[in-house]
């Protein structure tokens, strides 16, 4: 039985864990939900006595089975902890790449374990991690332990881990995130796989995780941290039927889920023609409500390129038509003397994006998602078939926060950037400095940001902040047409959901159509009027958003959403 | 708690600082005025030791080593900022232009700085001032020559570390132009890991700079350099050593304090 009274961890005298008091019994699985920030990493670790040496104990103790490891005042005492890591404690990290070490057989080093805490020979630990490998459903073993990390899949790798951790029957396993990594059908394996290994074993479990629905699935119960404090502690069922608090409801609420009514944003009633969405309109009346909706400054860029693509407009408005399209990807460097080989990864993809539309993009990682998505911005030339644009400079919208942004510029700069470059290439565009600064507060403003960050720099804002500023370079142009790459799944829940509430604002105002990609289909079930089911390559399946949930005609498409 | 030695103001920086800049100040008076002349002899004072008419004491032809150390400080480091300036901004286009757009002219690029890597540097100036042959001029063509090639790879691997950000993409998409893409929206983000090597260089420069003038390659009498005095000094090392320490630790000054002061900027990154 693992005892955590009163725990508090501070950095540098800042605490970071505050007052947190946790029980975990044996067989017992205990959630711990948070965002990031929310201190349920260094709890865990300080648990492990993994919490870097910065990292002190302030007040309260940790107690495994009236032992105490940890007390206040006294330093983390490793020649202890020594006896109980990987014997008795154990922990699966959320990377499976880096925790294996890539030069050595995987055998080896799960072998190496019983090693270092039996006196077992050979043959009989050999034959021990064979067992566990099966055990934890590697099937043939022995070619297994014969493989190097590389030439295993992401979770084979993470079942590895689970071997690792679980080959000496510890006491306690703490899984930090150990599905967040893994594609959803990968992901529900595992879960599935520490649930019978804590049946089986009867063994204490410490799930940290994210996501509320996972810890709901698997853990028996719950505690949700917020900045540093366990501000909810109770059974799965007493959590989400009766959630006490107002963060804990908040969260439950940001989860995307199918079972929730879609979010569907109507604009005012006085722009009566804003409602008929998706219907094809005369141009000279879209063109009249985008300036309705538009800032001062582009005003003239609206009209513009409206004016320009007036001609599809009249062509049942699709913004963007692919025909017959097949992406092919270099492999081996593009060094002079070596041979290139082509490989196909999408073929025969044939879809179009009617103006105002979403439609949505889900496949697993390596289902060619991303590659069709360059292909139609034109960032891989490599392809046959037709992609035709109705629209003048497609723009980009890209899962990670932290690269999407260039560190050296400032806000204002950055959102400025995008009518600097349209007004280089086209000189009828160009706008005066003072122009082009109203624009770009004013996209600041309508991406919810305040004036006081046109100065700063991205690397002074959080992930949802940098997104917001993503969205807002992606849009000041007007551009008519997106492709948002995984663009919430890098960001934590809150934040998630309000950033697909002011994606799906700024679609309305804007009039926008938008290639949503991501692999969560609970995300794109809230975002998209149609859903485009990619696997290995091909579009297997494309249609209405509730048709699909509802009455999904492909088997790969039911085990989604089953599984999601 | 911040780690110590880290922090705009950290120990190395303050240090690195003073010294350079007590060595640089030294070297700009000394194009204008010197104590006593640089080239006037005086048979009556050769190999006085240091005292407080002479500070560093005075050669064997009685002229005033201090007045010479500042002035060689002077051609020591208006040479090496000059090939450093010259070779980084060299470095900067062909690493720039390699790394971003790759292909065939990175390839030629690359394998001919592969093939001025394959010569020991002083050999390679050696070659360069016999064919130009030797002054000021030439001594800096030839060491630019030389040190272009570490700024192009340095510059090269960085453009290709950044040419595949998410954000260099988007400029793509914006239609921003190749140039721009180049030197406004990637350049302004090496400088942290260029101005480390341009550090570097710099010493390195004032080092092969005195090393070529003390194989008498380099600047030529009457002009005083560091490295010439260090072998002038060669013979009297017994008698006079202050004659050899003065040059020599001038140079070392100088090279410790600029070590010193990148790693104080590299800190404060």
């Amino acid at each position: 039985m693992i005892t955590i009274e009163n725990l508090s961890v501070a950095f540098d005298g800042t605490e970071v864990v505050k007052h947190v008091s946790l029980q975990l019994e044996d067989g017992e699985i205990l959630g711990v939900v948070g965002e990031s920030g929310s201190g349920k990493s260094v709890t865990a670790l300080t648990l492990m006595g993994l919490a870097p040496a910065a990292a002190q104990v302030t007040s309260g103790r940790i107690l495994y089975d009236d032992v105490v490891l940890q007390e206040a005042g006294r330093p983390c005492d490793k020649a202890l902890y020594e006896k109980y890591q990987g014997a008795r404690m154990s922990m699966v990290f959320q990377e499976p790449m880096t925790s294996l070490n890539p030069t050595k057989r995987v055998g080896g080093q799960v072998e190496e374990v019983l090693k270092l805490h039996t006196k077992l020979a050979k043959e009989e630990s050999r034959s021990r991690v064979l067992e566990t490998f099966a055990a934890v459903g590697l099937h043939d073993a022995e070619k297994v332990y014969a493989s190097y990390p590389h030439q295993l899949s992401g979770g084979m790798r993470q079942r590895v881990m689970i071997a690792m951790a679980v080959i000496l029957h510890p006491g306690l396993i703490v899984a930090d995130e150990p599905t967040t990594a893994l594609d959803v059908t990968i992901q529900n394996q595992i879960i599935a796989l520490l649930q019978e290994i804590n049946q089986k074993q009867k063994n204490a479990m410490l799930f940290i995780t994210h996501d509320l629905n996972l810890a709901k699935r698997l853990c028996q119960k719950i505690a949700v941290m917020k900045d540093g404090c366990v501000v909810e502690y109770g059974t799965g069922e007493e959590i989400f039927g009766n959630p006490r608090q107002a963060y804990t409801k908040e969260l439950i609420e940001a989860v995307p889920s199918r079972l929730k009514k879609r979010r569907i944003l109507k604009a005012p009633s006085n722009m009566a023609d804003e409602m008929n969405v998706g219907i094809p309109k005369a141009p000279s009346n879209m063109a009249d409500e985008m300036n309705a909706g538009m800032p001062k400054a582009s005003v003239n860029m609206a009209k513009r390129k409206i004016t320009g693509t007036l001609h599809s407009a009249e062509q049942g408005s699709s913004i963007l038509q692919v025909r017959n399209l097949s992406v092919f990807y270099q492999e081996g460097s593009n060094s002079l003397f070596s041979r290139n080989k082509k490989r196909c990864v999408v073929s025969g993809a044939e879809f179009d994006i009617y103006s105002g539309e979403s439609l949505g993009l889900v496949g697993e990682s390596g289902c060619g998602k991303t590659s069709l998505s360059k292909a139609i911005l034109g960032m891989n030339r490599d392809i046959q078939g037709n992609i035709i644009h109705h629209s003048l400079r497609p723009q980009m919208i890209f899962q990670d926060p932290y690269s999407s942004l260039n560190p050296a510029k400032t806000i204002g700069w950055l959102l400025q950037e995008p009518l600097r470059a349209a007004g280089a290439l086209d000189k009828s565009l160009a706008m005066t400095k003072a122009d082009m600064e109203t624009a770009a507060y004013d996209m600041l403003r309508r991406v919810g940001m305040g004036e006081k960050y046109f100065h700063r720099k991205p690397s002074q804002l959080s992930g949802g902040q940098r997104q917001r500023v993503s969205i807002a370079q992606a849009l000041i142009t007007n551009p008519g047409f997106i492709v948002a790459d995984e663009p919430v799944s890098a960001l934590d829940v809150t934040i998630q959901a309000q950033i697909m509430e002011l994606l799906q604002q700024l679609q309305q105002e804007m009039k926008l159509s938008c290639l949503f990609i991501s692999h969560d289909i609970n995300v794109v079930y809230q975002m998209c009027d149609r859903i485009m089911i990619m696997k290995e390559g091909r579009i297997i399946e494309i249609g209405e958003t509730e048709e699909i949930f509802h009455h999904p005609r492909e088997e790969y498409t039911q085990l989604l959403l089953c599984n999601s | 708690m911040k780690q110590s030695g880290s922090g705009k103001w950290n120990k190395y920086f303050v240090a690195g600082l003073f010294m350079t800049g007590l060595a640089v100040l030294l070297g700009i008076v000394g194009f204008f005025w010197t104590p006593y002349s640089t080239t006037e002899m005086s048979a009556a004072e050769k190999f006085a030791a240091p005292s407080m008419q002479h500070l560093f004491g005075t050669d064997n032809f009685g002229r005033d080593i201090f007045s010479r150390v500042m002035q060689g400080l002077g051609t020591t480091i208006s040479i090496s900022s000059l090939v450093v300036l010259c070779s980084g901004s060299v470095g900067i286009l062909l690493g720039a232009v390699t790394g971003y757009f790759g292909g065939l002219l990175d390839e030629v690029v690359m394998r001919i700085t592969d093939a001025l890597n394959g010569f020991p540097s002083i050999l390679l100036t050696l070659v360069i001032i016999s064919v130009l042959g030797s002054g000021r001029q030439n001594v800096i063509i030839s060491l630019g020559l030389v040190f272009v090639p570490s700024f192009v790879r340095i510059v090269r691997s960085e453009f290709i570390r950044l040419r595949d950000m998410d954000y260099i993409k988007r400029a793509r998409l914006m239609g921003v132009g190749k140039l721009r893409i180049l030197f406004v929206h990637i350049l302004p983000n090496i400088f942290s890991v260029f101005w480390v090597s341009v550090m570097i260089g710099f010493n390195n420069a004032i080092l092969a700079e005195s090393g070529m003038s003390y194989l008498g390659i380099g600047v030529q009498p009457p002009d005083a350099s560091l490295g010439k005095m260090l072998s002038d000094a060669q013979g009297y090392l017994q008698s006079a050593p202050w004659y050899a320490l003065a040059p020599g630790l001038t140079i070392v000054w100088v090279v410790l304090g600029f070590s010193l002061f990148s790693e104080g900027i590299r800190r404060n990154q």
